[in-house]
């Protein structure tokens, strides 16, 4: 299969400092084109709604109501063709249509009954969300659609299992299924969610309130039906005893450093997910090699290449050498790459806001008045509004320049999960 | 027309028809015996890695094991025409040659003639790897074509000059000053060696007796200028910050590049050197260098050139190395077989 034309360019700063190890490159990843009309007959789309029926959505009952709602406007986005199916999650997990287990072929028919079914969601029961993730790998993998993507609504703990046994699921569904996670309230953990969120390639994010949830479901949904190349890796080769690191970090910071499969000598794959046409992402490439080289040297620290996955084997997109050339011009190493600092910064914001927080809820104030008032610091530097928005829910700023900050005496707990979830989104630097 | 139309057997490879011992083209069909031999990287084909030699190298010259970019191309050429040989080397320090050298041979009328250049592209100047290949082509050509008609050196020397700097001033640049380089040439025929240049890039003679050696050329640098001012001694000059910068050269920001000119007959047997700074930086001696290159520079000139580059690189390499000696009086018989097959790069 030919795959629309993807290109990658890598932006960094070449020359290296007599002795230096360590290089930086920002990888830019793009498809493109606008997304088409959807093809008839398509079959490679498959879409699995996970709804947490737990006793807790009753309480109050417009958390389960909204939670039907949204459902039905997330199927109403569904194109034709598309395979669907959605499951009611407990401590158990029930396909709840088709019942059978099986996916459906989306039509205004499927479309009505998949309503119908929906309207009869009854809250009951706990919270296992692995469980509900092995019941929707287990019927994508009957199915043989590649573009495979879930959307996952709980609003608690995962109180019915432990924390091994929601590990041991996601891994399994590592690499098979994409999984946009949402936690709807307050009473859920995003520390939780993420670790889903994070594996399956998808986002997270809260929706405090339910009325809500409908127009986010629509959005997602009309995202993941622009995706049209499924299972797009980096694959990255480095030279002999190099050390590396990968993260995405527009449009969110996510660290793919443990993804690596090797496949091939000094080579690594790092999965990014799936594609549609008009999205960039960028990722912070960071290479330490074993030894600075000599001074004069050219070397090519790393060569990428963006592989898809198809039936005939891989496909390999597009391919770049990122060099380096170390050299005693200190007007040439000490040159500063905008793109990798802006970068780095925004990593930073993320890190910070986590830090802080965490610090905030062990009661240890200092340290959560240091870390907040660096990201608020780095937010207003870096022009990332979104999220210094968010910051000032959680702290009182003095100083937003210097990131002179205050804890608020009392903070919303739906403000410090929304600043919790949304701490990774990054805003983006000209080229 | 063929470019390669010699044969070490004295006929012409094109037409088969015999070529006689100083002719630049076949007689019989026009092919062209001995054109300008470049460094302009072809023949230099990827070699193995200097430190991992087992690994494989990819198509665009690194290694795949430790991601070296593998000397190739103009990292390190050598073109020997037998009456004339010269070696570029890029050096330890850098991470491109910038130096080029364009080398020939011809039938002079009354007899055979050298014709060699040197440039060093101004490395704080833009695409200067470019600008040095540009300038030492386009001022060999004017120089080749000069004695082949019995032109007079030393105007064709001025015009070489011109011809380069137009080449020079041709190459685009998005940013940044604009390509520049240095500039030596040496004509060699049997009576008398034409030198000409700008910038400091340098020519020498080397007398087999070493203490009559002597340096040709006088470098525009301001090094130069402040020994001839009486301000520093030569070594103090040479070591000072702003040393090494050049006040003349070639290139688009200059519109009359203002060469020096000089006739010189030798006293003796020896041969001519030019080089660029990358050589003499280690040894400006002229009797030093002489000691180095000679006697080998008489009857192996590729050998004593390998010698005098090699010199530099283990003095230190920091700098691109080149380095071009031709014995005089010339080595001419008989030349055509001594006369590698054009662009005949190792």
């Amino acid at each position: 299969m030919n795959q629309p034309g993807f290109t990658l360019d890598v932006d960094h700063n070449e020359y290296l400092a007599e002795g230096a190890r360590d290089i930086n490159a920002v990888l830019t990843v793009t498809m493109a084109g606008t997304v088409p009309e959807s093809p008839a007959g398509e079959t490679d789309t498959a879409e699995i709604i996970i709804i947490d029926c737990s006793g807790s959505m009753g309480s109050p009952g417009s958390k389960i109501a909204e939670a039907r709602a949204a459902c039905s406007a997330a199927v109403d986005v569904i194109r034709d063709g598309v395979a669907f199916a959605m499951i009611a999650g407990t401590h158990k997990a029930a396909a709840f249509f088709p019942e059978d287990g099986s996916l459906a072929v989306a039509g205004p028919q499927t479309r009505e009954a998949a309503k119908k079914a929906v309207a009869r969601l009854r809250p009951g029961g706990g919270t296992a969300i692995g469980v509900w993730l092995r019941l929707a790998h287990q019927m994508f993998t009957s199915h043989p659609a590649r573009l495979r993507h879930t959307i996952l609504l709980t609003d608690g703990i995962d109180e019915s299992e432990s924390s091994d046994d929601l590990d041991a699921a996601i891994k399994l569904c590592e690499g098979v299924f994409s999984c946009d996670c949402r936690g709807v309230g307050t009473d859920w953990r995003v520390s939780e969610l993420r670790r889903v969120s994070a594996a399956l390639l998808g986002s997270v994010d809260i929706v405090p309130d339910p009325a809500g949830l409908a127009a986010d479901f629509s959005a997602m949904m009309a995202k993941s039906m622009g995706k049209r190349v499924a299972d797009v890796s980096l694959r990255i080769w480095t030279p002999q005893h190099a050390s590396i690191s990968l993260k995405q970090v527009a449009p969110a910071v996510e660290d793919l450093t443990s993804r690596r499969t090797e496949s091939g000598p000094q080579i690594g794959d790092y999965p990014t997910g799936a594609w549609g046409p008009g999205e960039t992402r960028d990722y912070h490439l960071a290479v330490q090699v074993s030894d600075p080289y000599a001074v004069g040297q050219q070397v090519r620290v790393a060569r990428v290449s963006l592989v898809a996955a198809s039936s005939d084997g891989p496909e390999v997109l597009g391919e770049k050498g990122v060099l380096a050339i170390w050299t005693d011009d200190e007007a040439l190493s000490t040159r500063i790459n905008q793109r990798v600092a802006h970068y780095t910064g925004q990593e930073e914001l993320a890190q910070a806001i986590q830090e802080g927080l965490e610090a905030r809820r062990q009661g240890d104030k200092d340290t959560a008045e240091a870390k907040l008032g660096r990201a608020v610091a780095l937010a207003h530097q870096s022009g990332n509004e979104e999220t210094a928005k968010l910051l000032v829910k959680v702290v009182d700023v003095v100083d937003a320049a210097t990131g002179t900050v205050q804890l608020k005496k009392k903070v919303e707990d739906a403000d410090e999960m929304a600043l919790d979830t949304r701490s990774t989104k990054t805003v983006r630097t000209r080229k | 027309m063929a470019a390669s139309a010699m044969a070490a057997s004295g006929a012409c490879l094109d037409c088969g028809k015999p070529v006689g011992a100083t002719d630049s083209f076949c007689e019989s069909c026009g092919a062209e015996l001995a054109p300008l031999s470049v460094s302009d990287g072809r023949g230099g084909g990827p070699r193995a890695c200097e430190v991992c030699p087992a690994s494989n190298i990819s198509a665009d010259g690194y290694c795949e094991a430790c991601g070296r970019k593998v000397r190739s191309g103009r990292d390190h050429q050598e073109i020997d025409l037998g009456m004339v040989a010269g070696v570029t080397d890029r050096g330890l320090r850098h991470y491109r040659n910038e130096d080029a050298m364009a080398l020939a041979t011809a039938d002079a009328g009354n007899g055979p003639a050298v014709v060699a250049v040197v440039c060093d592209g101004v490395s704080t100047s833009a695409h200067s790897d470019q600008a040095s290949l540009a300038a030492v082509r386009a001022g060999a050509d004017v120089l080749l074509a000069a004695v082949r008609t019995g032109g007079d050196p030393l105007t064709a020397s001025r015009a070489a000059v011109r011809a380069a700097a137009d080449a020079v001033a041709r190459l685009a640049v998005p940013t940044g000053d604009p390509p520049s380089s240095t500039f030596v040439s040496a004509v060699l025929r049997s009576d008398a060696v034409t030198v000409c240049w700008l910038g400091d890039s340098r020519a020498y003679w080397l007398a087999d007796r070493a203490a009559a050696a002597e340096q040709l050329t006088r470098d525009d640098s301001v090094a130069e200028q402040m020994v001839a001012d009486g301000l520093l001694s030569e070594a103090d000059a040479l070591a000072s910050a702003q040393g090494h910068v050049v006040t003349r050269w070639i290139g688009a920001d200059v519109s009359d590049p203002a060469p020096h000119v000089v006739r010189f007959e030798p006293p003796g047997p020896g041969a001519v050197l030019l080089c660029s700074d990358g050589l003499w930086n280690y040894q400006p001696e002229p009797a030093k260098l002489a000691e180095l290159a000679l006697p080998a520079a008489i009857a192996d000139p590729l050998g004593a050139v390998r010698a005098l580059v090699g010199f530099a690189l283990e003095a230190g390499g920091m700098d691109n190395v080149t380095a071009v000696l031709a014995p005089f009086p010339l080595l001419g018989l008989p030349w055509p077989d001594r006369c590698q097959r054009p662009g005949g790069l190792t």
